[in-house]
């Protein structure tokens, strides 16, 4: 693939306070990502894996360093327009599903888009329900569903925007091997479908294989970064 | 705003208004928990906002609807002299019906038996709207003869008196022809000197009172044969007034007016009873603010994952406030709905403070208005918690611990200034003026950061108790109020706040009703005896005598009406004043004076020298009321004696302590210059045990029947009773306050309950019983109860202790006991609240709640 990046990151370092000296998280990390890649961050805990993916999407800012989204620069941006950003580009995933808990299924799915003023967001909660196979329990609150049918509807949600970017924090870590590998299926097939730019973290070594292009992470520096010729 | 919006480059989307409804809708799903609270906390003030104003309200249309009922007719003319005919007969050109009355004291006899009655002579048809209610009911009071009378069921039965016997008034004997059930024109907001007698003119004509009473009120009542509006009751009542040399002396009323006097009464009470129902809301505002913010806390992963969907900071809050506007809505409906019940629940207490059948209990604006001022209490007050949402950043979504966010500037600084801007305009809208809108809210202020600072003082001092040397359910009671996050600070600031208004209400009454009833000096008259003619007196000595009476005093009175101060005549000395109305009254009062040779010793002259100047004749003033009047020593008063100019110069200010009940005026003059003038006696005497003042009172019936008896101990028992109502109705809504601090409490632990449970489970766990947890819980919500009982009646014994002895001038003693049982009293209070909001932790099997 040879277009331009959609994820630019050039010096970036992340810093914390932690009592009253400052903990480095992240340290010169210099990463390019074309649009319709794949691309798994991988790393042992607490190396910086989701700290980066937090930086990448704009839900948290670097200490140093810049960020450039989908030809958007992230760094003089203020909370309102960097919520602008990801309403309109970029899409998620967590690990533990984080869906509204006095939401139904579909309306898990269709609210947040009503909510940005996206026109037909029924029409198109229904028909991502539909394609992550949940159609008939669209009227279920999570509470009533199984993890993987949860990060099922956390999925439909995700792609219900047709985000340029998506953001996946450790999609499978919270579900047993077999469901965790039917979710991750529906995420490469989705992903595949809209051609979108899919960003995971994860430590999972059969996750990993399937992705284009591995960056590994260790003690908060870009390790490695590996194309995989196998995926 | 447009419909329309930019949403990044290129973007444009329709606004999602439907949607922000139906999310906020959909959020209320995740409010059942909190809702109990939130409606409790609320509903409570806006029942006691709605309370005070529907039942001033129904009062108010009660005198409205009842307006010509209340008059006896359209217009009304009185005076305390009697009316000249160029006034009665000023509107002679229209058909009309017109009746003269009059309305006095005097006493009413029956063998041994006598009581004061307040006197009404009737006649020319009278009353021209509503009717007597009578027992019989068919006898006519328009046609009662001058033989007969009617009067109150309580005069006939502490006379004895039954229909068809003989009563003695006046001097003259009477048949009872009938009971006054009810009277139409006669509500029970005034305090009576005692029960209605009725009289015809004639029957009037042949008493000894015709001119020897000096309290007597002269009306006069029009009924026109048209029915006129206001604009022309207006111009009829200003030809009545212009038919007087002295308008200021005459007080005309016309029905569409209804009951100025009292509607202006009515005004400061709503307005003083209003503040104080107020209070209770606001405390609700507060209740309200803590359960947002510990919902607000819940929802921190919902509020991460939606900023992470793109929507931004402030439409997340609106959101929220949303759903806080919709909870707000329902909690004032009901509070709304129970404060519309207060009018008819007072109805059925007391029937006799509403005019009329007719009165509209159901006041819907009221209602409305109340429900308005719920809905922006909570919204205000949930504006600071709501700004929590802007320090939610989006990153907890992936990270629990990620740092917040830092709140923008003009968000705030905006929520604490709304939440100021707004308590001031509500208490204006409630109170009547900027000013006291502002002395309120900064007292409550002032209050509310007092209460805070024991709060937090509170939990500085658990922090630093030494646990391991107090017992363990002491000790574990402290822990979990020093815990950072307890969230009970809040608790004791709206209970402290409930507990002061209570107390100092309860406190304020005692003393007031103590001073009325039990500091009477040991030789202060308990009889005062009114219009004692000159030539009476001897006969009066006597009697008194009989009764063996001590400590007899007496002293002339001559009446009399100021005509000018200083050469400016009383009609330019009202226009002057900036308060014209009760300018009006003052300067045209009737005067009582006196004349004595020597000041009684509670006297004591301030400034001046009393008869000091031998060419004129001298006056020598009370203090206050000379300030009122506007004069000072070297002043030249000039008095009207029955229609003799007599002029006086002020030389001599002096105090007086009232509290003596002795013989004691306002105006003093200078022996010699009023002696020829028309004067009565004022006499008084102490007479034990007071039973025997009866007798004095029956035997003066008989000998000097226009002499008027004053007992003064049931006339401070009525008074007791009236100070009783007026501070029971502040203390009732003051337990508004206290309910609504206990539902915070109640709120407070409830929204812990996640973490109650936690703790009871693992408590138990380890093998603590349900009593033991309730115990450990109980000593948690007894201190929350203690810091706010001991701040609050701290407070309120302060503040009483200020009123009494600075406002009301009783010297009262500190009433330290109270703030025991007050604390004792809370600390019961707020266990059983914090105890019952935690029986669901309490009862929870601790596998369930350890299983997640």
């Amino acid at each position: 693939m040879s277009s331009s990046p959609v994820i630019e990151a050039r010096g970036l370092v992340k810093r914390m306070p932690s009592g009253e000296r400052l903990l480095t998280i992240l340290e010169g990390i210099d990463l390019g990502i074309e649009a319709g890649e794949l691309v798994a961050v991988l790393g042992p805990s607490g190396s910086g894996k989701s700290t980066l993916l937090a930086l990448l999407a704009g839900l948290d800012r670097p200490t140093e360093g810049t960020v450039c989204l989908d030809g958007t620069e992230l760094a003089g941006l203020g909370e309102d327009e960097l919520a602008l950003v990801r309403r309109r580009r970029v899409g998620f995933v967590f690990q533990s599903f984080q869906l509204l808990p006095n939401l139904t299924a579909f309306e898990n799915v269709a609210l947040p888009l009503e909510l940005t003023g996206i026109p037909d967001a029924n029409e198109r909660a229904t028909k991502v329900l539909g394609e992550v196979g949940l159609a008939a329990r669209r009227d279920h609150y999570p509470a009533q569903l199984s993890g993987g049918e949860q990060q099922r509807v956390a999925v439909a949600r995700a792609f219900a925007g047709e985000p340029s970017v998506l953001f996946a924090d450790e999609p499978t870590g919270n579900l047993d091997g077999s469901t965790g590998e039917r979710v991750l299926e529906l995420l490469l097939d989705l992903r595949a479908r809209h051609g979108t730019t899919l960003v995971l973290v994860t430590h999972d070594p059969k996750i990993a294989a399937r992705a284009e292009r591995r960056v590994h992470l260790r003690d908060g520096r870009l390790e490695r970064d590996e194309r995989n010729q196998d995926a | 705003m447009s419909t329309h919006r930019s949403d990044g480059p290129g973007v444009a989307v329709a606004r999602p208004w439907r949607a922000f409804g139906r999310a906020v809708l959909l959020e209320g799903r995740a409010a059942r928990g909190r809702l109990v609270f939130f409606i409790g906390a609320l509903s409570v003030g806006v029942a006691a906002v709605v309370g005070v104003a529907a039942l001033v309200g129904a009062f108010e249309a009660g005198l409205r609807s009842e307006s010509r009922t209340l008059l006896g007719g359209d217009l009304r003319a009185e005076a305390r002299r009697p009316l000249p005919d160029s006034v009665k007969t000023a509107l002679d050109d229209l058909p009309h019906a017109r009746a003269d009355l009059r309305e006095l004291a005097a006493t009413a006899s029956q063998g041994d038996r006598s009581r004061l009655v307040e006197l009404k002579v009737i006649s020319g048809g009278f009353p021209f709207a509503g009717e007597l209610t009578l027992e019989p009911v068919d006898f006519p009071v328009r046609e009662l003869d001058g033989e007969g009378v009617v009067v109150a069921p309580d005069l006939a039965a502490s006379l004895g008196a039954e229909i068809g016997d003989e009563i003695l008034l006046g001097g003259a004997t009477f048949q009872l022809r009938a009971l006054v059930v009810d009277e139409p024109d006669r509500i029970g907001f005034q305090m009576s000197l005692g029960p209605r007698a009725i009289l015809s003119a004639e029957g009037f004509a042949r008493t000894d009172l015709e001119g020897l009473t000096s309290r007597a009120r002269y009306l006069s009542v029009w009924s026109f044969a048209e029915d006129y509006d206001a604009a022309r009751l207006a111009e009829l009542k200003e030809r009545l007034e212009s038919a007087v040399d002295e308008p200021e002396f005459l007080r005309v009323q016309s029905h569409t007016e209804a009951q100025p006097s009292i509607r202006r009464s009515l005004v400061q009470v709503e307005k003083f009873l209003g503040l104080v129902a107020l209070l209770s809301l606001l405390l609700g505002g507060l209740g309200v603010s803590q359960i947002v913010r510990a919902w607000l806390a819940g929802r921190t992963q919902a509020v991460a994952v939606l900023r992470c969907l793109g929507l931004r900071a402030r439409e997340i809050a609106v959101l929220y406030l949303g759903n806080v506007m919709l909870l707000a809505l329902i909690g004032s409906a009901f509070g709304a709905l129970a404060g519309m019940l207060v009018p008819i629940g007072v109805r059925a207490l007391a029937p006799d403070l509403f005019a009329g059948p007719g009165t509209t209990l159901i006041q819907p604006l009221a209602a409305l208005r109340g429900a308005g001022l719920g809905v922006a209490v909570a919204v205000l007050f949930s504006l600071p918690s709501l700004t929590t949402v802007w320090s939610v950043a989006p990153a907890v979504a992936l990270r629990a611990e990620s740092a917040p966010l830092p709140v923008p500037r003009s968000v705030r600084w905006l929520a604490p200034l709304a939440v100021a801007l707004g308590l001031v305009s509500v208490a204006r809208l409630q109170g009547g003026s900027w000013l006291e809108a502002l002395a309120f809210t900064g007292g409550l202020a002032l209050l509310a950061l007092v209460l805070w600072g024991g709060a937090w003082l509170l939990s500085w001092l658990v922090a630093r108790v030494p646990r391991g040397r107090i017992p363990a359910t002491l000790s574990h009671g402290l822990a979990s109020l020093a815990r950072p996050g307890a969230g009970t600070t809040g608790a004791i600031v709206a209970l402290g706040l409930g507990v002061l208004v209570v107390v100092s209400m309860g406190l304020v009454a005692g003393g007031l009703r103590r001073e009325l009833q039990e500091s009477l000096p040991e030789d202060a008259p308990s009889v005062f005896l009114l219009d004692v003619q000159p030539d009476q007196w001897e006969a009066v000595r006597e009697d008194l005598s009989e009764v063996g009476a001590r400590a007899v005093g007496t002293a002339p009175v001559a009446m009399g009406r100021l005509r000018a101060i200083d050469g400016v005549p009383v009609k330019d000395l009202i226009e002057g004043r900036r308060d014209a109305g009760r300018a009006a009254w003052m300067f045209t009062r009737e005067l009582r004076m006196t004349w004595l040779e020597e000041l009684a010793p509670d006297n004591e002259i301030i400034d001046g020298e009393l008869w000091s100047n031998p060419d004129e004749f001298e006056l020598s003033v009370e203090v206050e009321f000379a300030r009122s009047m506007g004069v000072e020593v070297g002043s030249r008063v000039r008095i009207d004696v029955q229609g003799i100019a007599v002029d006086l110069l002020v030389t001599s200010l002096r105090t007086v302590e009232w509290q003596s009940f002795d013989i004691n005026f306002f105006l003093v003059v200078e022996p010699g210059a009023l002696e020829g003038a028309p004067h009565f006696r004022l006499a008084v005497a102490r007479i034990e045990p007071p039973e025997r003042e009866m007798e004095l009172q029956t035997e003066l019936a008989g000998s000097v029947p226009n002499v008027t008896m004053l007992r003064v101990r049931p006339l401070l028992e009525a008074l007791g009773v009236l100070v009783a109502r007026i501070t029971a109705g502040v203390r009732g809504l003051g337990a508004f306050t206290i309910v609504t601090g206990l539902v915070i409490l109640a709120g407070s632990v409830a929204t812990s309950a996640l973490r109650r449970g936690r703790e009871a489970a693992l408590l138990k766990s380890l093998g603590v019983t349900r009593g033991g947890v309730a115990r450990l819980f109980a000593v948690e919500f007894a201190l929350v109860g203690l810091v706010a009982g001991l701040i609050g009646s701290l407070g309120a014994v302060i503040l009483a202790q200020v009123f009494l002895t600075q406002v009301a001038d009783v010297a009262a003693a500190v009433e330290w006991s109270a703030i025991g049982y007050s604390t004792l009293g809370t600390v019961v209070l707020a266990v059983a609240a914090g105890l019952l909001a935690s029986r669901k932790p309490l009862s929870a099997p601790p596998a369930d709640t350890l299983r997640g």
